[in-house]
């Protein structure tokens, strides 16, 4: 079974072994292992962890990544897949007794069948090229996370991947029909239908946010829709972010499901407006955009409809774009969220909680007041359609304790998101960053099942092993740390 | 009777049904009439009894009575409304049915966060007509009145799934008691969650195999502001198929959508009283903003003018909805009519829908060469339609030949990269063809079974496992 993470420094003859083993059949510069050729796999989008990987494999082909994987369970050494590296959680944090398999060579666009609506691509493709190349025919992938320009598909189906219009349009699980898989063994698995149904255990789900833990994917084919004939996006300001959650809730309420419903506090809103000049007031306590889309009658009348409801919610300021560079002026703030609070402070940490929706003004308070527990700023971007959270907790990775403190205030986040009856991550999976929260979300009655889930796919434990899914013992070891909330999480992993 | 004889078959150990009757008291009976009725669906597959019926009233029963079952490798089979139709629900190796329509109370509903959660045994129309004054509906709607769990572990749809999805979509979280009696709770009320693998979809469309559904959360939809319903007819199948294509394609936002052929109309006229005219139609419903509905229903009236289709005719008070879509949902039992004493073979095929048309003419062409009368209707716009091929059970050619004609189109929809089952799920009657579908999935989905089940005692011989005999842990 998959055993806790460790630093352990690497074994060069092992080492030379499987790299030998692989440049068997693989050209010698895709297989690496000098330290300044690795170097730049030791971490994902959650630098905090760090590790350098002992080999690094860049698959060119599905037969590579099934010879890849057989050599790897022959010789029983665990791989982490990697597409771009965009993650937030860890997924991709490499192992230093393990291969790390990127995925980012396998780039191209295999199929675009516009009758079918559907496109098949390999799994380095990046979300927003699936788009691009759609484009022509009228379509486009739906699911958009804000890294959508650098993040690839493969990546985004391991971790199930939504985005700000994930409301009305689903998730990367609504979105996908058919992948090829292949499995620790070398075998490549076929799953789902090209139809909209597929028979049997729905093993596309199971695959879908499975953070590489079950199989390798190797193709994906994705539904596409057919881009809406126009699209508007109302701004509301509130002077008071309860109003502001009190809006969601109205809007959804009326039966409107809008195709993006996003919120930023204020801390956000200045960050942003900053960076990128949106046009965002900066002088209210949160903003609000929802976005319509469909046909112009449609739009014009769900638009009238969020105004009046955001009014009888008492916004401050309403704006609508009146042209489409204005529409996209004012989703280019909201996506530029991350970086812009990158700007104005050293580090932040990225949280994903996800909540009933009824909960939110509370959950809201509830982070004020760990912000003065805390001595800490955190700046709240959300999905807030459908709850999902993301607090930017600031901070200085310089000034002793803040990482921890950082670390700790999260932690009674994620915490108090299962309180109110949600989980601990909503969109960007658990990885090595959220792994001993399940063990407080999950029972050992759930863990287990995971457990027999993932020996039904990997018997040894050697598919990124030590992510996602905690072992009984570690959780039990965790429930003993937790008492002393602001002690190191991690103490076997090395930090900078 | 074609009833599947399983060799597997053999008494309840010794004690094991003073055990049970120990725990459960009068909830356990072994009255033949009961047995009998447990141990069949609605389809064409015969009877197969349990030796006893189970009523539990909680999880924590479900989960007793689990590991009674799997103390003494006896097979336990959930049973919801009896109404699916691939033998889901037969005791090919006898064992214990456990019924769980006493398991019928709404929990919670939450008007704020658009979901309820109920018990296993609620059914569809128990749950809209408790939801009625909250302003929200729960759109999944397949012909019978089946349970919420039924419906979540057959991943049951209905003709609302080309816009609402199906139970695939609708199941935010669920409890289920597994192989071993442990209870889990997978999902929970959030939109969405990426903790983990995600059980739920296992569960949902497990067929009973993997664990039992004791209580789920669904979402709610609120009542939409206008909602129109009219009927077109077209002059072949093949001009609504092709409109139901177009308006897919558009991306009209059409919320029910059905293709019911001539003599689907001509039963669903006698048994539901209606005077429609007897040539292929679809039926429609579109929701939305008054000014949506206008503009929807416009586009679609146009591209059924193009392919010769008539003037809508509309339904526009709810009575004259409620009693056409009702017509809709008997049209399996109407069908049944056309050939009294007959029994069904029921074909469910779901195909991409850019191959729907191709699909639906050549199996036009096998229903004019069959001997037996022939319906065909289906959910079209999310490529899935159905045949009830009229068999009687007493006459082996006839139901030789009934079988053919369900190979064949199955295997014709595999050729076409669809599916040999859209909703109704795989039971036993369509092992093969899940086999023959899946190929190098197969093998996965067994060692999931095998994982989560490895005494196989739940709903064994069903989906993916074949008729074997329980391991004693």
């Amino acid at each position: 079974m998959s055993t806790v993470i460790e630093a352990s420094a690497i074994d060069f003859e092992r080492q030379r072994e499987v790299a030998a083993a692989l440049r068997a059949f693989m050209p010698e510069s895709s297989v690496m292992f000098e330290r300044e050729d690795v170097q730049p796999y030791e971490c994902d989008g959650l630098s905090a962890y760090r590790q350098i990987p002992m080999v690094v494999a860049l698959a060119e082909s599905e037969a590579q990544v099934q010879r890849i994987l057989k050599v790897c369970h022959e010789k029983r050494v665990p791989v982490v897949a990697r597409g771009a590296g965009t993650g937030l959680s860890g997924g991709a944090l490499p192992l230093g007794n393990g291969v790390l398999l990127s995925l980012a060579k396998l780039m191209r666009i295999l199929e675009i069948d516009t009758e079918a609506r559907t496109a098949r691509v390999q799994p380095g493709v990046r979300n927003l090229a699936i788009s691009e190349a759609a484009a022509p025919y009228g379509l486009y992938y739906a699911p958009d996370p804000s890294s959508q320009i650098a993040c690839t598909i493969g990546g985004n189906v391991a971790e199930n991947s939504g985005g700000v219009h994930c409301l009305k349009y689903g998730l990367t699980v609504h979105n996908i029909l058919k992948l090829r898989a292949v499995t620790i063994e070398g075998e490549l698995l076929e799953i789902g239908s090209d139809g909209l149904d597929a028979a049997g255990y729905d093993v596309l789900a199971v695959m879908t946010g499975s953070e590489g833990m079950l199989a390798v994917i190797t193709e994906v084919t994705v539904k596409l829709l057919p881009k809406p004939e126009c699209a508007q996006v109302v701004m509301a300001a509130f002077d008071d972010v309860e109003k502001a959650g009190s809006a969601v809730a109205n809007i959804i309420a009326a039966g409107i499901i809008p195709a993006g419903l996003e919120m930023m506090d204020q801390a956000a809103t200045v960050a942003v407006e900053h960076f990128v000049h949106a046009g965002y007031p900066t002088d209210v306590a949160g903003i609000l955009l929802c976005e319509s889309d469909g046909t112009q009658e449609e739009v014009a009348e769900e638009v009238r409809r969020v105004e009046a409801l955001m009014e009888h919610s008492g916004a401050t300021l309403i704006r609508v774009s009146q042209t489409d560079s204005e529409r996209l002026k004012f989703w280019a703030g909201r996506k530029a969220a991350f970086p812009a609070v990158g700007r104005i402070s050293p580090d932040y940490y990225c949280m994903d909680g996800t909540i009933p929706r009824k909960r939110l003004a509370e959950v809201l308070r509830r982070i004020a007041e760990l912000e003065r527990k805390y001595g800490l700023r955190c700046a709240n971007v959300f999905h807030a359609g459908d709850g999902n959270l993301h607090p930017l907790i600031l901070y200085d990775a310089n000034e002793p304790g803040e990482l921890e403190r950082t670390e700790a205030f999260g932690g009674e986040i994620l915490e108090l998101s299962i309180k109110v009856g949600g989980t601990i991550t909503g969109e960007h999976g658990v990885g090595i960053e959220k792994v001993n929260h399940m063990c407080v979300q999950f029972r050992t009655a759930e863990l287990e099942l995971f457990h027999a889930v993932k020996r039904a796919f990997d018997e040894y434990g050697l598919l990124n092993p030590g992510k996602a899914v905690p072992t009984l013992h570690r959780c039990a070891e965790f429930g003993r740390k937790h008492v002393h909330v602001g002690q190191e999480r991690f103490p076997d992993l090395p930090r900078f | 009777m074609n009833a599947p004889l399983s060799s597997l078959r053999r008494p309840l150990p010794d004690g094991f049904l003073a055990a049970l009757q120990t725990r459960c008291g009068a909830a356990v009976t072994t009255t033949q009439a009961t047995l009998d009725h447990h141990g069949k669906d609605e389809s064409w597959h015969g009877t197969a009894a349990p030796d006893v019926v189970v009523y539990p009233q909680s999880t924590q029963d479900v989960s007793d009575i689990v590991r009674l079952c799997a103390s003494h490798c006896v097979p336990v089979i959930a049973f919801g409304a009896g109404t699916s139709l691939e033998g889901h629900v037969l005791a090919i190796q006898g064992g214990v049915c456990m019924d769980m329509t006493r398991m019928n109370r709404v929990c919670a509903i939450h008007v704020e966060d658009l979901d309820v959660t109920v018990e296993a045994g609620v059914t569809r129309k128990q749950l809209n007509r408790e939801l009625h004054t909250s302003g929200l509906f729960f759109p999944i709607d397949p012909g019978a009145d089946a349970t919420l769990a039924g419906m979540a572990a057959t991943r049951a749809s209905g003709t609302n799934a080309v816009r609402y999805g199906t139970m695939r979509e609708n199941v935010l979280g669920l409890t289920a008691v597994l192989a071993d009696a442990s209870i889990v709770t997978t999902g929970g009320r959030a939109r969405k969650s990426s903790a983990g693998y995600d059980l739920t979809r296992l569960l949902v469309g497990s067929e009973g195999t993997l664990g039992i559904i004791t209580e789920l959360t669904v979402k709610l939809y609120p009542q939409p502001e206008a909602i129109a319903a009219a009927v077109c007819a077209f002059p072949s199948v093949d001009a609504a198929v092709r409109t139901v294509i177009q308006t897919i394609q558009i991306g009209v936002p059409i919320a029910r959508c059905e293709l019911l052929d001539a003599l689907t109309i001509a039963a669903v006229n006698r048994h539901s009283k209606l005077s429609l005219r007897e040539a292929p139609m679809l039926f429609c419903e579109f929701h939305g903003t008054k000014a949506g509905v206008a503009e929807q229903s416009k586009m679609v009236q146009d591209i059924a003018r193009e392919h010769g289709g008539m003037d809508f005719e509309w339904a526009t008070l709810q009575e004259e909805r409620s009693r056409l879509w009702q017509a809709r949902h008997d049209a399996y039992p109407a069908c049944l009519q056309l050939r009294p004493g007959s029994r069904a073979v029921a074909t469910d095929v779901c195909v991409p829908i850019s191959r729907l048309a191709e699909c639906i003419a050549a199996t036009n062409e096998d229903i004019a060469r069959a001997s037996m009368p022939i319906a065909l209707f289906g959910h079209v716009g999310d490529g899935n339609f159905h045949l009830v091929i009229l068999v009687d059970p007493e006459n082996s050619a006839d139901l030789e030949e009934g079988q053919a004609v369900n190979t064949r189109v199955v295997m014709r929809a595999l050729e076409m990269n669809g599916t040999c089952t859209g909703e109704h799920g795989i039971g036993f009657g369509k092992m093969d063809f899940l086999e023959m579908e899946l190929g190098s999935a197969l093998p996965a989905m067994r060692a999931i079974k095998r994982a989560l089940d490895p005494q196989n005692i739940l709903n064994p011989g069903k989906v993916v496992l074949p008729d074997e005999p329980c391991r004693m842990a």
